[in-house]
């Protein structure tokens, strides 16, 4: 994030090679910036977020709790109320790999699950200034944060890069 | 009636058109569908009328008696699970195989999978006569220090059913969540506006949430498609973990998740079909989706007749007296009429699917789909009331007497089962819009940057 600011220039694109231009633009004049697309795409990640998820490291996380739990869940039971079957061990290796694996799966998901909720910081009851609903139709959006005096420069950055129209309204 | 391939002439799907023909799906219902929601509701109320009353007068009324311990209960246990299967191989399984295909059918496809599940799990409660106490299945801290059984088959399905049911819903509420969003955006009236405002959970499409989301998908999809193999493998477990004639086989796991799979598709062309018709979706579910459907029941029948093949050969060739008279007793015996409907259903009538005009007839893959499934479950009537009817001594062998309790509670399942898919397809979007985007090319200035690939309605 960068400083304070106080207006959110929203740029539609119809055309999505436009709307990644005016990414570049605005990145280039280090504003804050955001942009909506009414899908995902590879061309947008590679220009707007590159990096890697850290969702990934969370659900290996999660996964390896619940094998961990899985497995100490069946053998602590068994321990705890010793029943010999044939001639099996109480702790059955074999026999437990289920519960462990079940729950491997299960902590994992759950895990993403959760990490989904907190990297995209949903739910959320905050409308965002700037959204349109046609950015989950079939347009993409540009939005753009920044001072009353930038409003100019930033509306001329997103109508060279091909904008269909160009808002002006109160922040991000 | 074979449909024609889509013409290249046409205009390419845009969009705006993905949008706009699948948020048409969730306009005010008319007199059909409140038909089909009440029939659906109607039989609901046997099969639970039917349950009440097994609960007032006893757990005699379900028509088992020695040697049917598990009967209709545990048939319909296993015919459910196997039918959700498909719904996330289709999901998960073939999104990281990225098969073209999967993208306007798999939302239908987890749809089916999360309401059979929930359908399934009614089963075993069901089955066990006095259903408070179903309780007892789960690992909890309680006076008599007691803990359940970890070594047993039936406990695994208590982890693999309810992880399977977790996942599966999870998965398929975050599928939904951005194209809620995009039915919150076009919603019309104060409900919709509501409804869709709550479920969306503020989802705005943002580049951040895009990244995240994408990224925490494919890990759900590399979670999911374990679970595939693993479910059912763990219900057939329960047979082949016992020494009854004709359950004790290694074969069982995969021969369930190949029959699951071929009973799940099948079901999936049973609900795609009208649906197609109904919301005229012709220009998103197109010859090309049912050709590549066709092929897979194609292949999960060739693994089904093999299992089946397998077993008879195993069992002559163990040259063990009750596995033989099993497998003769399966063809020959009392129900006869049992196995030579499954053969034909699932063995026979799919092999016409070689015939590549009958895997985009339309008419034809309904019926055949109707088939598959009445062949699927008389599979596993065969797997478990033939082989419980006879076992080792002639003196404990018996027959079964379905009584109408029994069929009061299989009608209703399908009644419950049809009234989740029929709410669903009204409120929610039943194919999903943001990944059937994915698949079309982006709309850009200078063409030839985009990476898409217009599998939708290319029919190809």
């Amino acid at each position: 994030m960068v400083e304070s600011t106080s207006r959110a220039v929203v740029g539609v694109f119809t055309y999505m090679d436009d709307a990644l231009e005016a990414v570049k633009n605005v990145k280039a004049a280090n504003l804050d910036w955001r942009m909506y697309s009414p899908v995902p795409r590879h061309e947008i990640e590679e220009v707007t977020f590159p990096q890697k998820s850290p969702v990934r490291l969370v659900s290996f996380a999660c996964a390896l709790t619940g094998c961990a739990s899985g497995w100490a869940l069946a053998i602590l039971c068994s321990l705890d109320w010793p029943m010999r079957t044939s001639a099996k061990n109480i702790a059955s290796i074999p026999a437990f790999f289920v519960p462990g694996y079940e729950w491997t799966i299960l902590f994992g998901g759950l895990g993403t699950l959760f990490a989904i909720f907190a990297f995209c910081k949903i739910p959320s009851v905050v409308r965002a200034a700037g959204y349109d609903p046609r950015f989950s139709h079939d347009k993409f959006g540009v939005v753009v944060a920044c001072s009353a005096g930038q409003v100019t420069d930033v509306t001329k950055r997103l109508q060279t890069a091909g904008a269909d129209e160009v808002d002006v309204r109160d922040s991000l | 009636m074979e449909e024609k391939h889509h013409s290249k002439k046409e205009a390419p799907v845009t969009y705006a058109e993905v949008n706009d023909t699948i948020l048409k799906m969730l306009e005010p219902p008319g007199t059909g569908w409140y038909l089909l929601l009440f029939t659906c509701l109607f039989f609901l109320a046997i099969g639970a009328s039917c349950w009440f009353y097994q609960m007032w007068s006893g757990f005699g009324e379900s028509g088992k008696s020695h040697p049917i311990g598990w009967g209709t209960y545990i048939t319909n246990f296993v015919f459910w699970v196997g039918i959700a299967h498909s719904g996330t191989l289709i999901s998960a399984v073939l999104y990281l195989f990225r098969a073209a295909f999967r993208q306007p059918i798999y939302r239908l496809a987890e749809a089916m999978t999360v309401f059979a599940v929930m359908t399934a799990g009614l089963f075993p409660i069901i089955h066990l006569g006095r259903p408070w106490y179903a309780l007892w299945l789960m690992p909890y801290p309680n006076q008599r220090a007691l803990w359940p059984n970890f070594r047993s088959p039936l406990l695994w399905d208590v982890f693999a059913v309810s992880t399977y049911f977790t996942i599966s819903a999870t998965f398929f509420i975050v599928g939904l969540i951005p194209d809620i969003a995009a039915a919150r955006d076009q919603a019309k009236t104060r409900f919709r506006k509501t409804l869709y405002g709550v479920t969306s959970l503020g989802w705005r499409n943002s580049h951040i949430q895009w990244k995240h989301y994408t990224a925490a998908y494919l890990i759900f999809a590399a979670f999911a498609t374990p679970l595939v193999v693993s479910v059912h493998s763990v219900v057939s477990w329960d047979f082949a973990m016992s020494i009854v004639p004709g359950w004790h086989a290694t074969i069982f796991p995969p021969y369930f998740v190949a029959g699951a799979i071929f009973s799940g598709v099948a079901m999936v062309i049973t609900l795609i079909i009208p649906l197609r018709k109904a919301f005229k979706l012709e220009r998103l579910i197109t010859p090309f989706h049912f050709d590549a459907m066709s092929k897979l029941i194609l292949m999960t029948s060739g693994v089904v007749t093999y299992s089946y093949i397998t077993e008879f050969y195993t069992a002559w060739f163990s040259n063990n007296p009750y596995e033989r008279f099993q497998f003769w007793f399966r063809p020959f015996g009392e129900f006869w009429i049992a196995f030579w409907g499954m053969t034909f259903c699932n063995c026979i009538f799919p092999q016409l699917l070689w015939v590549k005009s009958l895997r985009t007839n339309i008419p034809f893959l309904f019926v055949l789909s109707i088939f598959i499934n009445i062949g699927m479950w008389l599979e596993r009537f065969n797997i478990i009331f033939q082989s419980l009817t006879r076992e080792f001594i002639p003196a404990a062998w018996g027959g079964y007497n379905f009584s109408w309790v029994e069929v009061g509670i299989t009608v209703g399942a399908f009644g419950w089962f049809g009234m989740w898919m029929t709410l669903f397809i009204k409120f929610f979007p039943s194919v999903a819009i943001v990944e059937i985007k994915e698949i079309l090319p982006p709309p850009m200035r200078n063409e030839g940057h985009g990476h898409g690939h217009a599998a939708v309605g290319a029919g190809h």
